[in-house]
């Protein structure tokens, strides 16, 4: 059933180029055109992508794309597009107005405290034809209660039932429910088709490649090489009446080795949207070489959070006066302004996007926040007890054992290299003895997952519902040998987490409850600091309108949707922005 | 085999080839910088000095700004210390290592040649940068000696082979036959009757180390193995590439440690042919 | 002879298994979890994330004992299966390979062999011809000196970017869908070129000034004096020479192509070029146990080949050798 010849037509071509002139290769733009059912498609492959009906596109793809399997883990989901273009989700969700978007279902209600109703919208259908119904989104669900090694099994700790009453209506019973984590499920759990899954083992299901994929969404697979995975618009996309028509019909995602091949790509027009981290953007922007979202800083939209985890259970960090002198040394502008280029803005204390503001609880904020202020780190150094008593300009703990830190991020993520480097320095200048490191991405993870680090960046919580996707990772427990999803320093604290856990189990609906437990966490949080928020990272994208016009950006009368091809935030408005595209004629 | 030159003659013949005078002039001047150098600058070396970013060089910044603002010359010259440092120390002890199990090889030949062969396939066969990422996670910081001793551990194959050779045509010579014939014990006919006899083809294999030594360090910290402590040549020009230094205009920032590392290794390799014909005197008639 | 070659083949099975041994332990001695490097970005739900690494774990058989896997290993390899890759999941090794080597094959077979055909001939003629000499041997020292990368960021910057006359990423356009086309073959031409040129530049450096060395050695041996002084015409001295300076450049062609193999990392990562290279690279970063186990036994087989013809090359071209190496007293 797996034929790699099919699937890599470029490389059987390049073997018959180096063979022998044989004939007409049959095996090259097949594979889009035949469904998993054995049926011809409409769709077929034109030898030359006609430049008015193409996008091309990087910045989305760690690696050759291997799997089309919505279920795998999100680091492998390389082939750009899986799991938002091509499998759909429930619900989306627009991070600007910080509402769900009803996609595949019509409207979803909490009847009571245990039970949820999904209406799902009329007319919706499988590329391959075949009408997609509760039965599909049943199944799904259901995937997750038989398989323990899907991501979202966990949802049936709480989740007790899913019927369909009618062909129109799913009814979902809970148990105890943790609401905020079923919100987030409904955008981000794909929807398969059950015809052509039902059959399938429980190794094909979890680890399977799932080649030749079939999705209900606006595009579909057309061909892939090492370099590149090529998207074709579905033309019978159901979403067509109700969203609109998405611009380009072929969608190329380019993969490059670095983000500096992405920016000779751009420069040479190339490209159309690189969501890479370029260097050099404000001299790109000035040149007119390239176009972003606001045409000065930060030029990106704030997309997560970049956060600095303190080891808690080592040496001084785990003194949370040492720690809260830590933050007031840090020199965040700096790193914002060079280590960035102003491409990046500083975090509120609290680490909450500006997305998610209206949460914050700006007293609090406001008396217990940081901001960068050397002076007053050594005054709270001073008055901790950490004093300088060898005289090599860096203080000693109060038991006056020596302190040296070190400051870690994964080697070759030159942002990070950079930023590290200014962390130390700042350090220094205020008396904290802090090195920096950056091993291997392996080694760095094995050390940020083993908790042998003292200090180390990490990004947490992207564009999001609620504030509890950013402390449930923050303050992620319980506490284990190997932490891999958060609390990377460990920072042990029954009543935060507590309080993380009646979060979870607020509604969605709940506005004011939610502001009070944020409050309560940003005030225990602050006062603790176990970590610092530092900079939110941006949704790094770059265009040119050369081909295509009518962009996101900050100006008035242009859409506000996110300028993005990263996997998950297609149903975050990626795809809209592809709707809202206009051939540059 | 190259005869061996006496010292005063050797000296002389040495300054009138003019191709070992201009090898050693280029490389005394790189060391010349590499040593003095950063006598004449104060900047820290990654410091974000210039708030404009990258600049072109100017009376301040002598050979210009990085994006960050950082002094090239600084990093420049600092890099060109570690460079000298990785080829003397890397390419000397890969040139050490291959001697030692070059005349082995070749003096023993049989079982020993054998088994050494296997050592020198499998040290060839190994993927060099992929026995560094490991060291390199145990050690989590990287320096420029661990670099050195890293290159000196996997560059020697290509020299034992080399000696290996020489040392099988020398050891059925007469005078090597006559050694043994008086009961002299191996390694004292291996280091008294053979490695002089080839000292100028030493002399040269250490050469050719240097040279690349430095060009394996470059690629090594090229694709992000270099050291994680210290300034090079290669990080120089890794980071002016992950900073798109060339298409944004910045030339002075990729263009420079490039450029010497040609000028140096170059400098190496026609030192090497000028000493050749010195060592050569048939060589030396031709030119 | 025939006791000599049985001798010489056992020692390359045995040198076989301890590199392949080897190979199979670099990757487990690296620190760190590959399955939990492999799950790190799952970013939806922090819960599932230690079933999910038990499930992994065991469906790589990395959660059985180390002699276990090394039995399993062997049992595989001599059945032909390298294992599922982690970085490229769920794609069996093999096929990894198998879809990059076309490339490297593309690139570097052609490379090579005409930097070793080109500096071989301008290296020959350097030595007997004083102008040449003076024109060939500089510009051959410099691209031999230059460092691999900065030529060819030189060159990509210049053609690619200044001049926009060359493609600087990509096998093929990405404007172009596979097809067996006149256009389609121009663009792999055109995308192939400037990594070929790269690569042709710094070989052909390095053999023209090995095969010019190489000749004025020999030209000024004692048989060739003899020769000479015999009144043997040039042509003959000359021939004698280049054939006996061609063993050693024999011996390089083999083991230059022997690592044909390992793909041209440098190469791949600045033209972004598809290939072995740098799917290595990126399999030592993401501690991919079985990609890198992979690539490695190709690159042992490659270069052991590579050694093997080179021994029987020189036994049967140079009779001198053969009493050293079968180990009889000198």
């Amino acid at each position: 059933m797996k034929s790699a010849r099919s699937l890599v037509p470029a490389t059987a071509l390049v073997l018959s180029l180096g063979l022998s002139a044989c004939g007409p290769d049959e095996s090259s733009p097949s594979a889009a055109n035949v469904t998993a059912g054995g049926q011809l498609g409409p769709a077929s492959a034109p030898l030359i992508f006609d430049r008015r009906e193409t996008l091309y596109v990087t910045g989305a793809s760690w690696g050759p794309a291997s799997s089309w399997n919505p279920f795998q883990p999100g680091g492998l989901a390389n082939a750009t597009g899986t799991i938002g273009n091509l499998y759909e989700f429930l619900f989306g969700y627009d991070p600007q107005k910080g509402e769900l978007i009803p996609w595949l279902a019509e409207a979803g209600t909490w009847r009571d405290a245990n039970t949820y109703e999904l209406k799902l919208r009329e007319g919706l259908t499988w590329s391959d034809g075949q009408p997609l119904t509760v039965a599909d989104v049943r199944f799904t669900f259901e995937l997750g209660r038989k398989y323990p090694a899907l991501w979202f099994a966990p949802m049936w700790s709480y989740l007790t039932g899913i019927t369909a009453p009618d062909d129109r209506r799913l009814v979902l019973t809970f148990k105890d429910p943790l609401y905020q984590d079923f919100a987030s499920n409904l955008y981000n759990l794909p929807i398969v088709p059950e015809h052509l899954w039902r059959d399938r083992s429980e190794q094909e299901i979890t680890t399977g490649a799932n080649e030749r994929p079939i999705g209900s969404g606006a595009y579909r697979y057309l061909s892939h090489a090492e370099d590149r995975n090529v998207w074709q618009r579905n033309d019978q996309w159901w979403g067509i009446g109700v969203f609109g028509w998405p611009a380009p019909k072929y969608l190329v995602d380019i993969r490059t080795t670095g983000n500096n091949v992405a920016l000779g790509l751009m420069i040479r027009g190339e490209l159309d949207l690189s969501n890479n981290f370029l260097p050099g953007v404000p001299e790109l922007v000035r040149r007119g070489q390239i176009k972003t979202y606001s045409p000065g800083p930060p030029y990106m939209i704030p997309a997560d959070t970049t956060v600095l985890y303190l080891n808690t259970r080592k040496g001084p960090l785990a003194d949370s006066a040492f720690r809260r002198a830590l933050a007031f040394a840090i020199d965040v502008p700096t790193i914002v302004n060079r280590a960035y280029g102003g491409l990046v803005v500083a975090a509120s204390s609290g680490g909450l996007l500006p997305s998610l503001s209206r949460y914050d609880d700006h007293e609090v904020l406001m008396r217990l926040g940081y901001t960068y202020d050397p002076g007053r780190a050594r005054q709270l150094l001073a008055a901790a007890g950490y004093r300088d008593r060898d005289g090599d300009g860096f203080v000693e703990a109060p038991d006056g054992a020596r302190i040296a830190l070190e400051a870690t991020c994964p080697n070759g993520w030159t942002d990070w290299m950079a930023a590290i480097g200014v962390i130390a320095s700042s350090a220094q200048a205020a008396g904290i003895d802090v090195r920096t490191a950056a091993p291997d991405y392996g080694a760095w993870n094995t050390a940020l997952e083993g908790g042998t680090f003292d200090m180390t960046l990490n990004s947490a919580a992207p564009l999001s519902l609620t504030p509890w996707t950013l402390y449930s990772q923050l303050f992620n427990h319980p506490l284990r040998a190997q932490m891999q999803s958060g609390n990377f320093g460990r920072y042990d604290s029954p009543r935060i987490f507590e309080l993380v856990d009646a979060l979870a189990r607020l509604p969605a609906a709940d506005e004011l409850g939610i502001k009070v437990a944020t409050a309560r966490i940003q005030t225990l949080m602050l006062t603790e600091l176990p970590m610092i928020p530092l900079w939110y990272n941006g949704l790094w994208a770059q265009w040119r309108d050369s081909a295509w016009t009518n962009w996101p950006t900050a100006a008035a009368g242009t859409p506000k949707t996110l300028p993005t091809i990263w996997s998950g935030f297609w149903q975050l408005g990626g795809l809209q922005t592809l709707i809202n595209l206009k051939p540059n004629q | 085999m190259t005869p061996s030159v006496p010292g005063r003659e050797f000296l002389y013949f040495a300054w009138r080839n003019g191709k070992l005078r201009f090898g050693l002039a280029l490389v005394l001047f790189f060391l010349g910088v590499a040593l003095l150098g950063p006598l004449l600058t104060h900047y820290p070396p990654l410091a974000y000095l210039n708030p404009l970013g990258a600049e072109a060089p100017s009376a301040t910044y002598w050979l210009g700004t990085t994006c960050f603002g950082q002094d090239v010359y600084t990093q420049f010259v600092l890099g060109l210390r570690a460079a000298f440092l990785v080829g003397l120390l890397g390419g000397g002890m890969a040139t050490l290592i291959g001697m030692l199990i070059g005349f082995m090889a070749g003096y023993r030949g049989g079982l020993v040649d054998e088994v050494l062969n296997v050592l020198t396939n499998v040290v060839l066969v190994i993927p060099t940068f992929a026995v560094l990422l490991i060291a390199a996670a145990y050690l989590q910081v990287r320096s420029v000696l661990m670099e050195c001793l890293f290159i000196g551990l996997t560059a020697w194959p290509w020299a034992a082979r080399a000696i290996r050779a020489q040392t099988f045509s020398l050891r059925t010579r007469d005078f090597v036959d006559l050694a043994r014939l008086s009961g002299m014990r191996p390694l004292k006919i291996v280091f008294t009757e053979i490695a002089p006899n080839m000292l100028s083809y030493l002399v040269m294999t250490f050469i050719l180390q240097f040279g690349g030594a430095i060009l394996m360090a470059a690629t090594l910290d090229f694709i992000g193995l270099g050291p994680t402590n210290a300034q090079s040549l290669g990080l120089m020009m890794q980071t002016a590439v992950l900073w798109g230094a060339l298409p944004l205009g910045a030339w002075w920032w990729f263009i420079p440690p490039g450029l010497a590392i040609t000028a140096i290794v170059g400098a190496l390799y026609v030192m090497n042919v000028g000493l050749d014909d010195v060592f050569n005197p048939r060589l030396r008639e031709r030119s | 002879m025939p006791r000599y070659f049985a001798r010489k083949l056992l020692i390359y099975a045995l040198t076989f298994v301890l590199a392949v041994t080897i190979d199979w332990l670099i990757p487990r001695f690296m620190p760190g979890d590959p399955i939990a490097n492999m799950l790190a970005r799952v970013s939806v739900n922090t819960n599932a994330a230690q079933v999910m690494h038990d499930y992994y774990a065991h469906v790589f058989g990395l959660d059985l004992p180390l002699w276990r896997q090394y039995l399993n290993f062997w049992g595989r390899l001599l059945q032909g299966d390298l294992g599922i890759s982690l970085y490229l999941f769920p794609t069996p090794v093999t096929q990894v390979i198998a879809r990059a080597l076309p490339y490297d094959i593309l690139l570097l077979v052609p490379a090579i062999l005409l930097s070793w055909f080109a500096g071989n001939r301008f290296g020959a003629l350097a030595a007997r011809n004083r102008w040449l000499d003076n024109v060939v041997s500089p510009v051959a020292y410099l691209f031999t000196a230059m460092p691999y990368m900065w030529l060819a960021i030189l060159l990509a910057w210049y053609l690619g970017l200044v001049l926009g006359i060359l493609p600087i990423a990509g096998a093929y356009a990405f404007s172009l869908h596979p097809a067996w086309s006149a256009a389609f073959g121009l663009s792999l031409l055109q995308h192939w070129f400037l990594p070929f040129l790269s690569l042709f530049l710094v070989g052909f450096g390095g053999q023209a000034i090995g095969m010019r060395n190489l000749i004025i050695y020999e030209l000024e041996a004692d048989y060739a004096r003899y020769l000479e002084a015999l009144g043997a015409p040039q042509r003959l001295v000359r021939k004698h020479a280049f054939g006996n300076a061609m063993l050693p450049q024999i011996t390089g062609l083999a083991l230059a192509l022997g690592v044909v193999v390992a793909g041209a990392l440098v190469t791949e990562v600045v033209f972004s070029y598809p290939g072995i290279g740098s799917l290595l690279l990126a399999a030592i970063q993401r501690q991919d146990y079985f990609l890198i186990q992979g690539c490695f036994l190709f690159i042992i087989i490659g270069v052991l080949l590579g050694n093997f013809i080179v021994d029987i090359a020189y036994v049967v071209l140079d009779p001198r050798t053969r009493r050293g190496m079968t180990g009889e007293p000198a």
